[in-house]
């Protein structure tokens, strides 16, 4: 099998930007992602050096941990990146790690922009299943006054997202 | 009366590769991924040391809880330790401790759960977490180690029932 066909997605264009403040995890995270063959990975601790690193450098999807990892969580990080007043990134995709995979925190990571949602403990599997789903993602970003981000509306469920639980 | 509907504007996210392929998961996809595990596997001699820093800070952080109870920042510090442990103990192959810290963060996971939460409950769970990495008991192959863990979970479940809702 040649590298052409197993890359039917794009995965070998995205560039990833992690942010976890587990150090172990996120070299996990990057292990995986270069196996996947992804063009780029950069791991930082925080919300701040990933608000940096946005800044410098253009990434396709963000990978955060969803907690509070002080002062701001992934969480304050995903909403600020669908702000369009403070965005570094408009356009980019973001993916909620998580330990909890309760409804309420899913629909709550929908509302808030999120592309994608996977699980800790993940697995190879379960990251790959995520990213592909992310990257093929055909809901448009629309803006307006308060958010700029993936279209949360559910009236087409063909445009409906991928925002599905990843084990 | 209708809300006014608010402007919107369309845009298109840079570097969108909207390609549709069929099937959850491609032949192409199932290398990459024995591709990641192999990655993955590479390190697992440092898997060990990984767990074991992670519970030394759960465990810095009952011994806070020890001296302090688990209303605030000691309380908070455990619940996130316990967290972190939920998500990285399978991953770590020893799933029973993802069980356990699972269990703890059900107990103490909200600023009204530790005000009540019983303290020596808490503890437990951290004991038997650190006996399963002591004792290298990875999964509930164990029989003591099953027994323990769901007689935590029930106590866990039952104490945390009223919030189940919330």
């Amino acid at each position: 099998m040649t590298e052409q066909t197993q890359d039917d997605y794009g995965i070998s264009r995205q560039r990833v930007l992690v942010v976890d403040d587990n150090a172990a995890l996120r070299g996990l995270l990057r292990v995986s992602l270069n196996a996947f063959g992804v063009a780029k990975v950069t791991d930082v601790d925080g919300v701040d050096r990933a608000l940096a690193q946005l800044r410098q450098d253009p990434y396709d999807i963000v990978l955060t941990d969803w907690k509070k990892m002080r002062p701001r969580s992934g969480f304050d990080l995903l909403r600020e990146l669908r702000d369009p007043q403070r965005t570094p990134a408009p356009g980019v995709k973001v993916v909620m790690l998580t330990a909890y995979d309760d409804a309420e925190r899913i629909t709550m990571a929908r509302a808030a922009g999120a592309n994608g949602f996977l699980v800790k403990p993940f697995t190879a599997a379960s990251l790959s299943q995520t990213l592909r789903e992310v990257i093929t993602d055909e809901r448009n970003f629309i803006q307006t006054e308060t958010f700029l981000g993936p279209d949360r509306r559910s009236r087409d469920r063909s445009l409906d997202g991928p925002m599905t639980i990843a084990r | 009366m209708a809300k006014p509907q608010q402007d919107v504007e369309i845009v298109n996210p840079p570097n969108l590769l909207q390609v549709k392929i069929g099937g959850p998961i491609s032949a192409g996809d199932l290398h990459l991924i024995e591709k990641a595990e192999d990655a993955i596997k590479d390190l697992r001699s440092d898997f060990g040391t990984w767990l074991e820093e992670e519970v030394q800070k759960l465990e810095e952080a009952a011994a806070e809880v020890k001296a302090e109870g688990l209303k605030g920042k000691a309380g908070e510090t455990l619940f996130i330790r316990a967290h972190d442990l939920r998500g990285v103990g399978s991953t770590y192959e020893f799933p029973i401790i993802t069980r356990l810290a699972k269990s703890l963060t059900k107990l103490i996971d909200l600023d009204e759960k530790r005000e009540k939460a019983p303290r020596a409950l808490a503890l437990a769970h951290v004991n038997a977490i650190r006996a399963a990495l002591s004792q290298n008991i990875r999964d509930t192959n164990d029989a003591v180690a099953a027994a323990l863990a769901e007689e935590l979970e029930t106590q866990s479940a039952a104490f945390a029932e009223p919030w189940k809702d919330d």
